[in-house]
């Protein structure tokens, strides 16, 4: 027996030892954690490169977003981190771990190359932390033949969009559709908040019981509701878009950084030609569509390798790499890839165009933009499932958004931003 | 005579209806990953498709599932040897000395939620720096497999007669010599019920590894999950990729049937 | 020979020890942090260090509908899949329990949900229940019925979770059931046939009330699981559409690990170890009583 505990204690710890040794890092190591994302793929791709022009080994680990998160919270939170250079998300990510120093200051890097209202985002009181790799903005998708054959334009604004739905809409194809997902859909509602003069949140204090944007709700609620594909209240955009590709629906609003695999000809039964993307319509009050840094890259404060890290950032969110994501339809963030006619040349026009159109009039946040953004999140998706379940009709929605300021006032409370 | 050949095939009716509801989920995944993904979300259905191998190229060429079932192995195999390891002793002890407590103690794992554990685990593999390593992975495995192992082998040491390792101590053995030179070389069967029913529970474990895994050490529940988080829904991915994870524990069960079926009522029908 | 009489003296206590220390360290220890945390406020979203609190955190969940909803749903979920699981388990036991071609074959069927990996189940039920594709549509359509939600809307997502429950687990209930009639002896069963009973009678009056303890174990065992169901639920619905799937067990993964509320995370962990402790209890206390 004391051999079997002997045997099982000798196991047990060289198995510590190896994990241990795994997980300490060797200098001229660095440890990268990437998100499952397009540009995370194409970063993952060419670190070989890296290594080799700088001779740093990098360990690099790929996680979906929510993952990523949970990941980096937990770790840093418990100060046990070795990550040095991490993706990260600077609207929803950002308030949280700005506030628990979680990222270092980048006073070194050279911004000039990235708009101003997007820095925003990306800097905190009044430092910089994050260097924006990517930006999105909200499109609608359409299919240009079935548009054609109903005799229909393309909708500029909320009443011609909600007619064209309604004409397109039929038992095999849904007229529109956009994510009903609860905490999923409210990036993609927040357009149409603004549209209608709302938002969620001004000066620290949840302001979406507004009748602007509880107008707003509804005209979702009815429009998905009424127009929607089956189901859509389960939907993010991972199901929608083979609707899409199938040829099951007709219009469909969301980011536009999705443009890239709509139009991939391997997915899709659609003729790849018979794709639109256009300007998000206007509302009754403005046209100024979310228009954000939806991903950054930022150097953990807790890293004892700082100087790696840096080199990795450079390079990682140099032109040269930010050329190759644009030529994969890839809206990177840095201006001067968006004035580079030979780069331009490479990319779908639509999107030169919504971008232009959507920078010069856009809204730079696309949700509650606070440190419990999670939970903010899911309170408003209960909204948005109650108004799609009613087709916008919902007596209750006015009580309910109510409510759910409430909560969200609560959380800002908590961690102490409210009103701030 | 011919009442009871109508109650017959009324019988073998039932049956057949049992074993297609029993077997139509299977059948309808295996079919669907061998489908396009054109032809998945074609309406109506398509019972008749030319199938492709594309699905499976995709999980095994470029989603690395074959890192995800080694991962998944390691662990599993770890983590029920480890558990014979220390619950092949506790086993005996209980059925030998009637330790009830003990072996409900024991069970209490078996009882709780996961999840309440899960959290304090993350925090505390977080500080010794073992997150994403095996060790973590195994530890938490284990507390799967120890209570099958325990549970499982307490009956089956209680019904091995007593007198075999008495006379061996009578002869000057002492007892744990007789229990590893007489009990366990007896306890072949049962050490293939308890082995085989907690890899398969460890091989199906989802939340653990949910959190306290990541790229390194990632096992295949989670990899078939994050699979359809992954892109768009690519059924026919994520259908290939449930065949690759339910084919080893499937074909496990049917080269055991005999142990699985006698570990999963063992308990239930002693009483 | 001094040290193994030690050795041979303390067996009962020095053979279960490793794997005593081993429960303790993993699962003990932490249930009992969990405790501690649940009166802390700590909130990673804040910044701000955590706070002992005293009940704080338990008032403030234990009041909030989301819990108590979470309460309902998760009772809603293994009420109904334990009753049908046992149900049609022993229906299915009962018509099996004869000698017929291929049974053996019959019961190798039967194991296969139960080892079926549970995440990958949930997935492939998705696509059944798919809406718009799924073949669940497809068949109500065919037999002219109206068209279904499943999963995706708030009055059908517990049902339709509830089915793939029953679908996974029914065949244990089955197989443990058999094993029970297999391990009977067949005399009162000769005996009543004897005495001339019918066999509805045989049925009611003799088998059934002499594989009761069967059956009865056979649910404990179903019942804690149930309460417990995570994989399915987390891989199909995560909680949603809404709340509306979200049983005490989603609930706490989702404070803890997307929202970052350990404090009041853990109120609600320790409430679903409380409710998962108290039902075992209490069942196997019933068990000992109908036993005796």
């Amino acid at each position: 027996m004391r051999k079997i505990l002997v045997t099982s204690v000798a196991v047990l710890s060289s198995l510590c030892i190896s994990g241990g040794a795994m997980a300490q890092a060797k200098s001229g190591e660095i440890r990268v954690l990437l998100a499952n994302h397009p540009y995370g793929e194409l970063i993952k791709q060419s670190i070989p490169q890296f290594e080799k022009q700088s001779g740093i080994k990098v360990n690099v680990e790929s996680l979906q977003e929510s993952q990523l998160t949970q990941k980096l919270t937990t770790e840093f939170a418990t100060k046990s981190s070795t990550v040095d250079v991490f993706m990260t998300r600077p609207l929803q990510e950002g308030k949280m771990f700005a506030k628990n120093g979680w990222y270092a200051p980048l006073t070194a890097y050279d911004f000039a190359d990235y708009p101003k209202n997007i820095m925003g985002a990306a800097s905190f009181g009044g430092k910089p932390y994050i260097v924006p790799l990517v930006t999105e903005w909200q499109v609608l998708y359409y299919r240009k033949d079935l548009l054609q054959q109903a005799g229909i334009k393309v909708p500029t604004n909320f009443t011609e969009l909600e007619a064209a739905a309604q004409k397109l809409n039929s038992e095999a194809v849904a007229g529109i559709a956009s994510r009903g997902k609860g905490a999923a859909a409210v990036t993609q509602l927040s357009s149409y908040v603004y549209n209608y003069g709302g938002q969620y949140l001004d000066k620290g204090t949840a302001v979406f019981d507004s009748k602007a944007a509880v107008d707003a709700l509804r005209f979702y609620g009815k429009l998905l509701g009424t127009y929607g594909p089956k189901g859509v209240t389960s939907m993010s955009w991972e199901n929608i878009m083979p609707l899409f590709q199938a040829g099951k629906v007709a219009m469909w609003t969301d980011a536009s950084v999705f443009l890239g695999q709509i139009i991939d000809p391997s997915k899709t039964q659609v003729p790849v030609e018979n794709f639109g993307i256009a300007n998000f319509p206007a509302g009754p009050k403005t046209n100024a569509p979310f228009i954000v840094s939806s991903w950054g890259m930022s150097v953990a404060q807790q890293s004892k390798k700082k100087d790696l890290a840096m080199k990795f950032l450079d390079w990682a969110t140099s032109k040269e790499m930010a050329i190759k994501g644009m030529v994969g339809n890839i809206t990177m963030a840095r201006s001067s890839v968006w004035s580079d006619e030979v780069v331009l040349s490479k990319i779908n026009p639509g999107l030169i165009e919504t971008r232009t159109f959507a920078a010069k009039n856009g809204t730079p946040v696309d949700r509650p933009y606070m440190s419990a953004v999670g939970e903010a999140r899911d309170l408003i998706g209960e909204l948005i499932i109650e108004s799609i379940n009613t087709k916008g009709t919902s007596a209750n929605l006015e009580k309910m958004a109510k409510d759910k300021v409430n909560q969200v006032n609560g959380l800002l409370k908590d961690t102490g931003e409210y009103g701030k | 005579m011919n009442k009871k050949i109508l109650s017959n095939v009324l019988f073998y009716i039932a049956v057949v209806l049992i074993a297609l509801v029993v077997l139509f989920p299977f059948l309808w995944m295996l079919s669907s990953s061998f489908k396009t993904q054109v032809d998945i979300i074609s309406w109506p259905p398509k019972l008749f498709f030319e199938p492709t191998l594309a699905n499976y190229r995709k999980v095994f060429e470029e989603q690395d599932f074959l890192k995800y079932f080694i991962n998944s192995t390691i662990v599993g195999g770890f983590a029920v040897a480890l558990s014979l390891l220390l619950g092949l002793p506790a086993a005996y002890s209980i059925a030998r000395f009637a330790q009830k407590k003990l072996a409900v103690f024991i069970l209490l794992a078996r009882l709780m939620p996961g999840i309440s554990f899960l959290m304090p685990w993350y925090i505390i593999f977080s500080r010794l720096d073992l997150m994403d390593s095996y060790v973590a992975l195994v530890l938490s495995h284990m507390l799967i497999a120890l209570p099958i192992v325990v549970w499982i082998m307490s009956s089956y040491f209680e019904a091995i007669p007593r007198e075999l390792e008495e006379s061996a101590m009578v002869d000057g053995a002492t007892r744990q010599h007789a229990f590893l030179a007489i009990i366990l070389p007896l306890s072949g069967p049962g050490i293939i019920t308890a082995t085989t029913l907690s890899f398969i529970f460890s091989w199906n474990n989802f939340m653990f590894s949910q959190v306290l895994s990541m790229e390194k050490t990632k096992t295949l529940p989670i990899a078939v999950y994050n699979f359809l988080s992954y892109a768009e829904v690519d059924w026919g991915g994520v259908m290939a990729a449930a065949v690759a994870i339910m084919a080893p524990a499937i074909a496990l069960t049917m080269i055991f049937q005999k142990y699985v079926v006698k570990g999963l009522t063992m308990g239930a029908v002693k009483g | 020979m001094s040290q193994s009489s030690f050795t041979e003296r303390n067996l009962p206590v020095l053979f279960p020890l490793p794997a005593v220390i081993f429960i303790a360290l993993l699962m003990v220890f932490p249930v009992l942090y969990t405790l501690f945390l649940s009166f802390t406020n700590w909130n990673l979203t804040s910044g701000m260090p955590a706070k002992i609190v005293g009940f704080d955190s338990y008032l403030r969940v234990l009041t909030e509908p989301r819990f108590l909803d979470a309460v309902a749903r998760t009772f809603y979920f293994t009420v109904f899949a334990v009753i049908i699981e046992v149900v049609l388990g022993v229906t299915i036991a009962l018509i099996l329990n004869r000698a017929f071609v291929g049974k053996s074959i019959a019961k190798l069927l039967l194991l296969l949900p139960l080892v079926a990996t549970p995440v990958a189940v949930g997935i492939v039920f998705n696509l059944f229940y798919d809406p718009t594709i799924g073949l669940a549509n497809f068949v109500l359509s065919s037999l002219g019925l109206p068209q279904g939600h499943w999963i995706s809307s708030d009055s059908t997502v517990i049902p339709s979770l509830i089915l793939v429950d029953v679908w996974q687990w029914t065949p244990m209930i089955t197989l443990i059931v058999l094993a029970g009639l297999a391990s009977l002896s067949d005399e009162p069963v000769e005996a009543a046939r004897v005495d001339g009973a019918s066999e509805w009678q045989i049925l009611r009056y003799v088998t059934i009330p002499m594989v009761m303890p069967v059956i009865l174990t056979a649910m404990i065992l179903r019942l804690i699981d149930a309460l417990k169901t995570f994989d399915i639920i987390f891989a199909m619905t995560g909680g949603g559409p809404g709340y509306a799937s979200e049983t005490l067990n989603i609930m706490g993964f989702k404070y803890s690990f997307e929202y970052f509320r350990m404090g009041q995370s853990a109120v609600v962990l320790v409430a679903l170890f409380l409710i998962v402790f108290m039902c075992s209890l209490a069942i196997m206390k019933a068990r000992a009583s109908a036993e005796n």
